[in-house]
């Protein structure tokens, strides 16, 4: 097990229970991952390794600024690692990007769809983009959209819509061609409990069909019902990493998530 | 070609739901060359490009009156006005509509004119025939009532002299014209014998002809229209860089930008799409345009824009126009921080590049060191191209060099775009 960054100074990563962890084909693999911004005194990712398997949702759990969205980032060959490797689908993510880009999907934190233009509309944008045409984009549209609870709606404009609409829409926009990894960097953050529950009914069903989950969220409770595995981040180190419940089990007096990550984090305010 | 396709569609379908977009692509440049083209109509009249309005009150009414009519309408520079509606024009009238601002000029030939000038110059023809033995006298002051030339004070002054010249030239005319005959009967009377006819031709003999250089080529007289139509489109087609960054910004702020670099699609085409989709509507706005320079211009009173056998050309620089332009957009979207930035940092270039470009005052007018500086400005080259096929009657081959000046911009502002997409997409 490496122990260089996984682990803050002077400490072991909290694992769980290496069973849980599925015998899955491996589908992500991430190795000494390193990433310094420029002119930054401390990485943003600090010498990270985890694995996820076909058909696992994987949660990155942290605290603001823990480096999360970097490592989305470098996974979806947005950002340049400083050092270290990410292999996706067997394949090295920095060799070859653009090889890799219509396995996985991307629903970023912000809604990442026009608002002038209508669901249908910017899905048929990026459905395009993704090498769809015809009937099979219009399949693809309408199914989608159907998944998201947006059938109805998809001939109204995204600026008309609610904060969970968007929401809905966003990821409905990363599942188009029907991807094999789905990246989903906050995708309930914001909206109402209906909408956070309709999310993540979807992404079991997207699971169950195959697709392999790697999101980041600030939700523990979300986390714990809906991810085999997670990992905690912190300063740009993984704290921990297991399934919830493993790692609910190994913190002495923790009943759930939360109370184990606020152990592992702190209770300080981060900026 | 699927990127290329989809984004022409995308981008056309967000511009055409863009409202504010929409009345800074097609409303202010129409509306620009409209007042302006009108404006300056006005201002080339003012300055003696078109006939100049005059306002003639002939209270002699006399041979005096019809010659001044005469050879200032031969002379074709000022249009002469003798009615107000159906009436003849008082005086006081006459003073009146140019205190109003509706005459710049008024000329006022006084009751009795014509009659002392002949008695005058009669005088004065006889009074030349001194015997050798007598000292000559010096000529008796003129007593004639003479012509009065009212002026708006507004008028500029270069403007006034020509008038004062031109209304001088014709009085000359017509004084030696009188003189001759005069002397002619004089000459008849002290010989006491019929002589042969002594008349005065009061017609120039050097003559001085206006051609304007054209290379060799023909030329026409530039109107407001032609001047306008073409610098104002101009103007309107680069302030694409407003909507084209914008847009961009906005993709970039929304996160839309991050979900397509993580796509797999190539970055040419799409920049290509949105370069097309921006041509296109930069095409649209310079036809619509040039419809209303050619159509509605003429409704409004003014001269319309004559496009000529030549208007492959004029595609061809609009092309490449359009092309700079949009080209500069996506630059400044790509580089830009911020709306904010964008909007201010795009806009305000493009007004100095086309106050420096001859958008607003021509080049020649300029002060030298500024007349260096507009060789900068890409719409200096466009307007330079249009005015060349417009005015002088270029082809392809004249705006050449201007046409290779847009497409080099294009080509310089669309790379440093790409490659600076291509950094943030490779993550560096």
């Amino acid at each position: 097990m490496p122990s260089h960054g996984n682990v803050p100074a002077g400490r072991e990563p909290v694992r769980g229970d290496a069973t849980e962890t599925g015998a899955g084909e491996e589908i992500l693999k991430v190795h000494r991952l390193v990433k310094v911004y420029r002119g930054a005194a401390t990485p943003a990712v600090d010498g990270i390794d985890f694995t996820v398997r076909r058909g696992e949702i994987f949660g990155l759990l942290g605290p603001n600024g823990a480096g999360k969205t970097t490592v989305i980032s470098i996974l979806c060959t947005l950002l340049r690692p400083t050092s270290g490797s990410v292999t996706l689908c067997s394949q090295d993510t920095q060799r070859s990007p653009a090889r890799l880009r219509s396995l996985f999907g991307l629903a970023p934190q912000e809604i990442a769809l026009y608002p002038s233009l209508t669901a249908r509309e910017n899905l048929h944008y990026f459905g395009s983009l993704y090498g769809l045409s015809g009937r099979v984009l219009r399949r693809r549209i309408e199914e989608c959209l159907a998944l998201v609870g947006l059938s109805d709606r998809g001939g109204t404009r995204i600026d008309t819509f609610s904060g969970g609409m968007k929401r809905r829409a966003n990821l409905a926009a990363a599942i188009l061609h029907s991807p094999r990894v789905l990246f989903l960097d906050e995708p309930t953050v914001g909206i109402d409990a209906q909408s956070r529950s309709l999310i993540l009914e979807n992404l079991k069903t997207l699971r169950d069909g195959g697709a392999t989950i790697v999101y980041t969220t600030h939700y523990m409770e979300e986390a714990e019902n809906l991810c085999e595995r997670v990992a905690i981040m912190d300063r740009g180190k993984i704290v921990a990493e297991g399934s919830p419940r493993s790692l609910v089990a190994a913190m002495d007096g923790c009943v759930n998530l939360e109370e184990s990550f606020l152990r592992l984090t702190g209770r300080h305010l981060r900026d | 070609m699927r990127t290329l396709l989809a984004t022409i569609r995308k981008e056309l379908l967000e511009l055409r739901r863009d409202r504010a977009g929409f009345l800074v692509l097609l409303v202010m440049p129409m509306a620009l060359v409209l007042i302006v083209a009108l404006v300056q109509d006005n201002v080339m009249q003012a300055t003696g490009e078109t006939p100049i309005r005059v306002l003639l009150v002939d209270l002699d009414n006399g041979f005096l009156g019809q010659a001044v009519e005469k050879h200032l309408r031969l002379d074709g520079g000022l249009e002469l006005i003798r009615k107000q509606g159906d009436r003849e024009i008082s005086e006081e009238a006459a003073r009146k509509v140019v205190v109003d601002g509706d005459f710049r000029f008024c000329i006022l030939i006084a009751p009795g004119t014509g009659a002392a000038l002949r008695e005058q110059v009669r005088r004065r023809a006889v009074e030349s025939f001194v015997p050798a033995s007598k000292p000559a006298k010096p000529a008796a002051p003129a007593t004639v009532p003479g012509l009065v030339l009212h002026f708006d004070p507004a008028v500029q002054g270069a403007f006034r002299t020509a008038v004062v010249n031109s209304l001088q030239r014709v009085l000359l005319g017509i004084e030696l014209r009188e003189k001759g005959a005069a002397l002619s009967d004089t000459f008849e009377r002290k010989m006491g014998q019929e002589i042969v006819r002594f008349e005065l031709d009061s017609e120039p003999v050097l003559t001085l002809r206006e051609a304007s250089d054209s290379g060799g080529r023909s030329s026409r007289r530039p109107t407001a229209a032609q001047q306008n139509v073409p610098a104002w489109a101009l103007f309107g087609m680069f302030f694409i860089v407003v909507p084209v960054s914008g847009a961009l910004i906005r993709e970039r702020q929304s996160g839309t930008f991050r979900r397509l670099m993580t796509m797999p699609i190539s970055l040419a085409g799409l920049l290509a799409g949105k370069v097309i989709a921006y041509i296109l509507v930069c095409m649209a706005q310079f036809v619509l345009m040039v419809a209303i320079g050619s159509f509605a211009l003429p409704l409004l009173g003014t001269s319309g824009l004559v496009v000529g056998p030549e208007w492959p050309v004029v595609g061809i620089i609009a092309l490449s126009a359009a092309l700079a332009a949009t080209g500069y957009g996506i630059m400044v979207g790509v580089l830009a921080r911020s709306y904010e930035q964008a909007s201010v940092f795009g806009a305000v270039s493009i007004v100095i590049a086309a106050a420096l470009g001859g958008v607003m005052i021509p080049v020649y007018v300029m002060p030298r060191s500024m007349q260096a500086v507009s060789v900068v400005s890409p719409l200096a080259w466009g307007l330079n191209a249009f005015q060349d096929v417009f005015v002088r009657e270029g082809t392809l081959r004249t705006v050449g060099p201007n046409l290779a000046r847009l497409a080099l911009f294009s080509l310089a502002t669309l790379s440093v775009a790409w490659w600076s997409l291509r950094k943030s997409r490779s993550g560096e």
